[in-house]
């Protein structure tokens, strides 16, 4: 079960208000930092011969990119801990903006290497991160919505994204596109300026939580609690939570990830390369990755709004298991679907479970972890999962060369995504039960601990009246 | 013209030797490439080795139809046109051939209808890039196949402009599908006035480099400065003449994009002022109108102080 959120949080989230303004800034940072990486592409041609370098050399800078923006989460989360989520979003776009500036003036690929991929990519993380967590503090009731909403920011934007990119390379060149761009990144600084840290009215927000139970939280302990100076934070805090090592969800969580996101990409990369292979004409084939993505913008607020409803609610993570096991069944029977209708059945089956998958990737970590500790939590999955995002493509890439046909590489990728979804159905039974039955425990402690305090303070009360008597 | 005549009858007797060996295939594509005995510097093979020879068949069905056939190197070329005719079916019909629209005058024939089919054939020889063009056979009342005869087209050449900026670098690419036969060479030139100047690699300054390999030419201008800009050619030379695409650069200078930097930044400065602005006048108001809801956190504090005192009522309210 969720944990309730006023008992976790310690305070009331708005769910709504500025909220929603909040979320419009989320969609931009979450959008630039998931497509901006896969929009470069288009450049790739030009820089290719520009430099004299082969088609994969320069690949690698959307893939450093990718790498470092994951890569710098768990930074990102310790800056966002410390100094809340506006600061760092707008020295992200700062960072990313000035990255795509200098590059703009290279010299020579490594040169790019290093601004576009490691700088950007910083920017980036510097983006993410911060954009997922506030959602966290703003919502609680309607947050699988919000979070939702926020993550069609990833496709909206590529499809944004795409078509300017093309046209400024063809009025400005590559450099002057980067230059450009450099600009127009500087509105993840607008974004930022917008996530206003919530009001948290009188009560200051209580961050040391040492050892906490998954989600059961003692009401009364968190009442006594909260007259404590708000500066007196525990030194982990100040940092990264390490202690969701031992969290039972975010173990879950984390192992099931890791081995989906290595047959999560794959497939949309080879996509087009799969369709010409099929014999399709190539506009044809970039024509199956606008679906694709069309499917993917609608159903990502369709998937928040159902993952609202109070039937899903409850057992979102049920839910998640059925999205990423839809994701696995769909690639497996991917080489079924022959010729271009076949093909764009696929598209949209496809684009419907990528966003499924996509818009509760991050609501079910903050389900499970609570929102307090989410911004730690995503800095650790982040830099664990670099390594299949990393990997996932090439290895793909490889699979296709070795057999020289694509179905088995969609078969692979169908199984990667299966076990990972029986997985969290089997895993995420076990951890409701356990979740039940720690409640209970809690439950009952709960009630004699209340006993005993609304007995002291009814002692203390009668003190204090007893003074102001005098 | 008469060169090619006197080329003709040469090579009809050169076919009245050979042609029993000669492969004559009835569908499509043909001409071999000669065998390479040159390097790809020395100009195209003289005529005097003996002349390849293809055969181009088109079934009309309709009104319309256009071929496309790659010459590659000299050839002599049997062009035939079978129609399946119109509801007439008359039994002879006249049928000619056109060159570029021009009617060859002696190509005059009637036809009679054989097999179902109405036939035209002809022969040609291409000797060279006069040669190439769209020879049509047409039939007397309205049905026409047009042959486009030309030199391998240069699939992969860029039709937008390549932008660059002075004192930077540029590469320019021209690229001969994989499929289709080498060219013997590669030249560039650029469009001076009215003129194809040919670049020459020991130009003064040195900034130009050439890169040839078989399937693709590269030229690299160093140093660009805005006289630079206008239409270049690159040429795939083949025996048969030169097929060129046309690529176009245009050089400027680093202001051009500064501009829309400079207003998109001016565009994300105001907003970011307009939104703190707002937000720090609308805490001022809460401040002032001393209700709750105070997004300020230097204020927070001074609330917290203050409602220490009715602490312990405000954390009953809040229970679940």
């Amino acid at each position: 079960m969720p944990p309730p959120a006023t008992t976790n949080l310690g305070y009331t989230p708005p769910d709504g208000g500025w909220g929603w303004v909040v979320v419009l800034a989320s969609f931009i940072s979450i959008g630039f930092s998931y497509a901006f990486p896969k929009s470069l592409t288009v450049y790739f041609k030009e820089i290719q011969e520009y430099f004299g370098v082969s088609y994969s050399e320069i690949a690698w800078v959307s893939s450093v990119m990718l790498a470092s923006m994951y890569a710098a989460g768990p930074i990102s989360s310790v800056l966002v801990n410390r100094y809340g989520s506006r600061p760092v979003v707008m020295v992200g776009g700062l960072i990313l903006s000035a990255g795509m500036i200098l590059a703009s003036l290279g010299t020579s690929i490594i040169h790019l290497y290093l601004c576009v991929g490691v700088i950007g990519g910083f920017g980036l993380a510097f983006n993410l991160q911060p954009a997922l967590t506030i959602i966290g503090t703003y919502f609680q009731a309607k947050r699988p919505l919000a979070n939702g909403l926020a993550m069609t920011g990833s496709p909206v934007v590529l499809f944004t994204l795409a078509p300017l990119n093309q046209f400024l390379f063809d009025s400005f060149g590559w450099r002057g596109s980067f230059l450009i761009l450099g600009a127009i990144v500087l509105n993840c600084c607008v974004a930022g300026s917008l996530m206003r840290p919530v009001n948290k009215m009188a009560v200051p927000k209580p961050k040391a939580e040492p050892a906490e139970v998954n989600g059961a939280e003692d009401a009364a302990a968190e009442a006594l609690r909260i007259e404590d100076n708000p500066k007196s934070q525990s030194c982990v805090h100040r940092f990264i939570d390490f202690s969701l090592f031992k969290h039972r969800g975010f173990l879950i969580y984390l192992v099931g990830n890791v081995v989906m996101f290595f047959g999560l990409f794959a497939p949309i990369v080879f996509l087009a390369p799969y369709a010409k292979h099929q014999g399709i004409d190539e506009y044809s084939a970039a024509f199956l990755l606008s679906i694709f993505a069309l499917a993917d913008m609608f159903v990502r607020p369709a998937t928040g709004f159902i993952g609202n409803t109070k039937w899903i609610r409850p057992k979102i993570q049920y839910f998640f298991a059925f999205a990423v096991s839809y994701n696995g069944v769909c690639h497996l029977l991917c080489p079924l679907f022959s010729g271009y209708t076949g093909l764009v059945v696929y598209a949209i089956i496809f684009g419907i479970a990528f966003g499924m998958v996509c818009a509760l990737l991050f609501e079910t970590l903050m389900d499970l972890v609570g929102a307090k500790r989410f911004s730690s939590a995503v800095g650790l999955v982040t830099i664990i999962e670099c390594a299949p995002v990393l990997l996932g493509p090439p290895i793909s890439g490889a699979m296709v060369d070795t057999f020289g046909e694509y179905k088995y590489m969609y078969y692979t990728c169908g199984v990667l995504m299966l076990l990972p979804g029986i997985f969290f159905f089997i895993m995420n039974y076990y951890n409701y039960k356990k979740l039940e039955e720690e409640q209970k425990q809690s439950a009952s402690v709960e009630m004699r601990t209340a006993e005993d305090s609304t007995q002291q303070k009814l002692v203390q009360k009668d003190d204090l009246t007893n003074e102001t008597e005098k | 013209m008469s060169a090619s005549y006197t080329h003709l009858s040469c090579q009809l007797l050169l076919l009245l030797m050979v042609c029993r060996h000669v492969n004559t295939k009835n569908t499509t594509v043909i001409t071999e490439p000669p065998v390479e005995t040159s390097g790809p510097n020395t100009p195209p093979v003289a005529p005097l080795t003996p002349l390849q020879t293809g055969q181009k068949s088109v079934v009309l069905t309709g009104e319309n139809h256009t071929e496309k056939v790659e010459v590659v190197n000299p050839v002599t070329l049997n062009l035939e046109c079978a129609w399946t005719g119109n509801n007439k079916r008359l039994p002879n019909i006249t049928g000619y051939w056109t060159k570029d629209g021009k009617t060859i005058e002696t190509s005059y024939s009637n036809i009679q209808l054989q097999n179902g089919r109405y036939y035209l054939r002809r022969e040609f020889s291409i000797m060279n890039e006069e040669d190439l063009g769209t020879y049509s056979c047409i039939f007397d009342p309205k049905a026409k196949v047009d042959f486009i005869l030309a030199a391998p087209y240069l699939g992969e050449v860029r039709d937008k402009p390549i932008v660059s900026y002075v004192g930077d670098s540029v590469v320019m690419i021209c690229k001969m599908d994989e499929k289709k036969p080498k060219p013997l060479s590669w030249n560039w030139y650029k469009q001076n006035g009215t003129n194809k100047v040919k670049i020459e690699v020991d130009s003064p300054g040195h900034r130009y480099k050439i890169t040839k390999d078989e399937k693709k030419a590269k030229l690299v201008v160093h140093n660009l400065t805005e006289s630079d800009s206008g239409l270049y050619y690159c040429g795939a030379v083949y025996g048969i003449g030169t097929s060129v695409g046309y690529l176009q650069l245009r050089v400027i200078t680093y202001f051009e994009p500064l501009k829309p930097f400079i207003g998109i930044l001016v565009e994300v400065l105001v907003l970011v002022a307009v939104i703190l602005i707002y937000e720090k006048t609308g805490s001022k108001k809460d401040d002032q109108s001393g209700a709750e809801g105070n997004p300020d956190q230097n204020t927070n504090q001074l609330h917290g102080e203050n409602a220490a005192a009715d602490g312990r009522s405000s954390t009953r309210q809040r229970k679940v």
